[in-house]
């Protein structure tokens, strides 16, 4: 597929991707409109205020959302809480993905030496790693960057992974032969003809890896690590709320609970749309 | 620069011909290499974490010297070195080291919260299988027809959901608006109590204590924690069965199987066959990452097991009890892996052993 090499420029590209998966790009809309108006919008009530004569209110015109069982309104602060939670999301991913694809490269050679490596990857998945982040950032005194260096933790290895099963089967093809023979210099190599070759994968992961994020806050913040009371996030409202949930207040975890699930879905959708992509391009 | 073996591909050893003893004593050496690993790293993420045990041991009240008692009688100010030398002591000998809480042994406490925590996850990666194998194969059988559509639209939502937020909404319906489940309080109901312990699975140890109600109460309260986690686990399972199983439906087997006519049911079993490592290998993985992994659901429904009892650990500082649960955890994991990789190995001789 030659013709395709010469891509059209990125923001054609974008644009009928988008077109051709409806489901991400109606993804992309709603995190950015969920993004600025958690950045920019006047939100109806204080999503750190509490109301001690509107507790447990169901949903309705007053409060949208209903509220808490401290009487904050639970839309305030389910559309503040993308503040902290998409950023620390996009934090751990841009750390996972920067060590990821570096250590991955330098992983990527055929000796003994990057099997082993491969093999100890292994070992290190082996573990739970969702209980290794826990405990990380719970000893650490539930510092913020903790939550980012966890969801670093958890996944760099599968970039990391991903990158060198990707680069070792590039090696053998024809283009970097060809550029091995006219003798390109590994880094020409490495940059000029690896990395954009790999990058497609690259992006379906990181998206994959903002899911993935978004779900690893949550846990944490539902077991009152990380982000600490009164800021709102999505996991702290839904501990909130579990209780509730036998007694028939589903609104206080619900629609913190969709928030998550629909950013999931959003950013699951985008690497759907990224990947069949990249299959038509490079294969 | 690690590429620099790639230009010029030097001529590749040949492969020397590994006989099944062979493999499975490598995948042995490597397991223990691997667990010594898992122990050294989990003693050395939990010890040098910032985060002082002791100052939370003795609450916000206690003054200096207190904390530095607590902090001497728990062994914490020794230098680290010794303290890991003291633990991998210990470890020989079988010992976790104590509780800082309940100042009983980690391995007591360890088997007496596994079954529960076993007995959820078997009955919930088979749930998964069922249901996941089930729908992926449906969707690979009408790939891009109404069938496939609606499996993937429930793969991609139960993918989505964090299971802890399901086993929430999963207690709403089936408890408190259809009234169908018992109240999400653990093992048994309140007034009910532990029949005496024999294998430590509630529903079995009730039976031999002759008392059927209470296995049929101990089974109603698995309904939900495995009907969460297996939903979530039966999307991905779907997932992989579905690109497995297509791929498997247009090998040549099933080519030439069409070609002779033989009936379609047979046509499906022969892609299922082809298809059986994979779905293997898939289920070992998923028990693995359950172990540790439904330790969050456990908590939501108040299960008194071994995951619930790590958050525990975790959320107290209980060092020895998070360096436990690591281990035991890292330890099952190795073990299935080794398991699925000389079985898959042993059952499939198109399997090349890197």
């Amino acid at each position: 597929m030659h013709d395709d090499v010469f891509a059209p420029r990125r923001g054609v590209q974008m644009r009928r991707m988008l077109r051709q998966h409806p489901g991400a790009a109606l993804g992309v809309l709603f995190i950015l409109v969920l993004l600025l108006a958690s950045l920019f919008a006047p939100l109806p009530y204080d999503p750190m205020g509490i109301d001690g004569g509107a507790t447990l209110r169901s949903p309705g015109g007053e409060h949208w959302f209903g509220t808490d069982g401290a009487g904050g309104d639970i839309f305030s602060r389910v559309i503040y809480a993308a503040r902290v939670d998409l950023s620390l999301a996009l934090a751990g991913t841009v750390l996972s993905l920067v060590v990821g694809v570096l250590l991955g490269l330098a992983a990527s050679s055929k000796g003994k030496g990057s099997e082993r490596l491969v093999r100890g990857l292994d070992a290190f998945q082996a573990f739970p790693l969702l209980i290794l982040a826990l405990a990380l950032v719970s000893l650490s005194g539930n510092k913020l960057y903790m939550v980012v260096v966890a969801i670093a933790l958890i996944n760099v290895p599968r970039f990391m992974r991903l990158l060198r099963s990707e680069v070792l089967s590039l090696r053998e093809s024809r283009f970097i032969e060809a550029a091995t023979a006219t003798g390109a210099s590994p880094r020409r190599i490495i940059f000029r003809h690896l990395l954009p070759n790999v990058w497609g994968i690259v992006l379906v992961q990181t998206s994959l890896t903002v899911a993935n994020a978004i779900v690893v806050i949550a846990s944490l913040s539902f077991l009152g690590i990380g982000v600490s009371p009164p800021t709102p996030s999505w996991g702290s409202m839904i501990r909130d709320g579990a209780g509730n949930m036998s007694s028939g207040e589903w609104w206080i975890a619900g629609f913190a609970g969709l928030a998550v699930v629909l950013c999931v879905l959003a950013f699951n959708q985008l690497a759907d749309a990224i990947g069949d992509r990249t299959a038509r391009t490079y294969r | 620069m690690t590429l620099s073996a790639m230009p010029g591909l030097p001529v590749r050893k040949a492969r020397k011909a590994r006989g099944p003893v062979r493999l499975v004593l490598e995948r042995l050496g490597f397991l223990i290499a691997a667990m010594f690993g898992v122990v050294t790293l989990s003693f050395l993420l939990v010890s040098v974490t910032p985060g002082d045990p002791a100052r939370l041991i003795a609450g916000p009240m206690a003054s200096n010297s207190q904390v530095e008692a607590i902090s001497q009688e728990l062994g914490l100010d020794k230098p680290i070195v010794e303290r890991y030398v003291d633990y991998m002591g210990g470890l020989l000998r079988g010992d976790l080291g104590e509780s800082y809480y309940s100042k009983r042994p980690v391995t007591t406490e360890i088997f007496e919260k596994l079954p529960a925590t076993l007995e959820l996850i078997i009955l919930a990666v088979l749930f998964a299988a069922v249901v996941g194998i089930a729908f992926g194969a449906i969707a690979a059988y009408f790939r891009g027809r109404a069938p496939d559509w609606i499996s993937r639209l429930f793969t991609g939502v139960f993918q989505a959901i964090p299971d802890f937020f399901l086993g929430l909404l999963l207690i709403y319906v089936v408890f408190f608006l259809l009234g169908w489940a018992p109240a999400p309080a653990g093992q048994i109901g309140f007034t009910e109590s532990t029949p005496p312990k024999v294998t430590g699975f509630i529903p079995i140890d009730a039976l031999i204590a002759g008392d059927p109600a209470l296995a049929g109460s101990a089974l109603q309260h698995l309904v939900l924690p495995v009907l969460t986690l297996g939903l979530v686990y039966a999307a991905y399972f779907a997932k992989t069965a579905r690109a497995t199983l297509g791929r498997a439906l247009h090998s040549q087997q099933v080519f030439f199987a069409r070609a002779m006519g033989l009936p379609e049911r047979t046509v499906l079993r022969y892609a299922l066959v082809e298809s059986r490592t994979t779905i293997v290998t898939y289920a070992g993985v998923i028990f693995a990452s359950l172990l540790g992994g439904e330790a969050i659901v456990e908590r939501v429904f108040a299960w008194d097991g071994l995951g619930a009892w790590a958050l525990q650990g975790i959320l107290r500082l209980d060092v020895p009890v998070v360096q436990g649960m690591v281990l035991i955890a890292g330890a099952i994991t190795l073990i299935t892996y080794t398991l699925l990789d000389i079985v898959v190995g042993l059952l499939d001789p198109r399997i090349k052993h890197a």
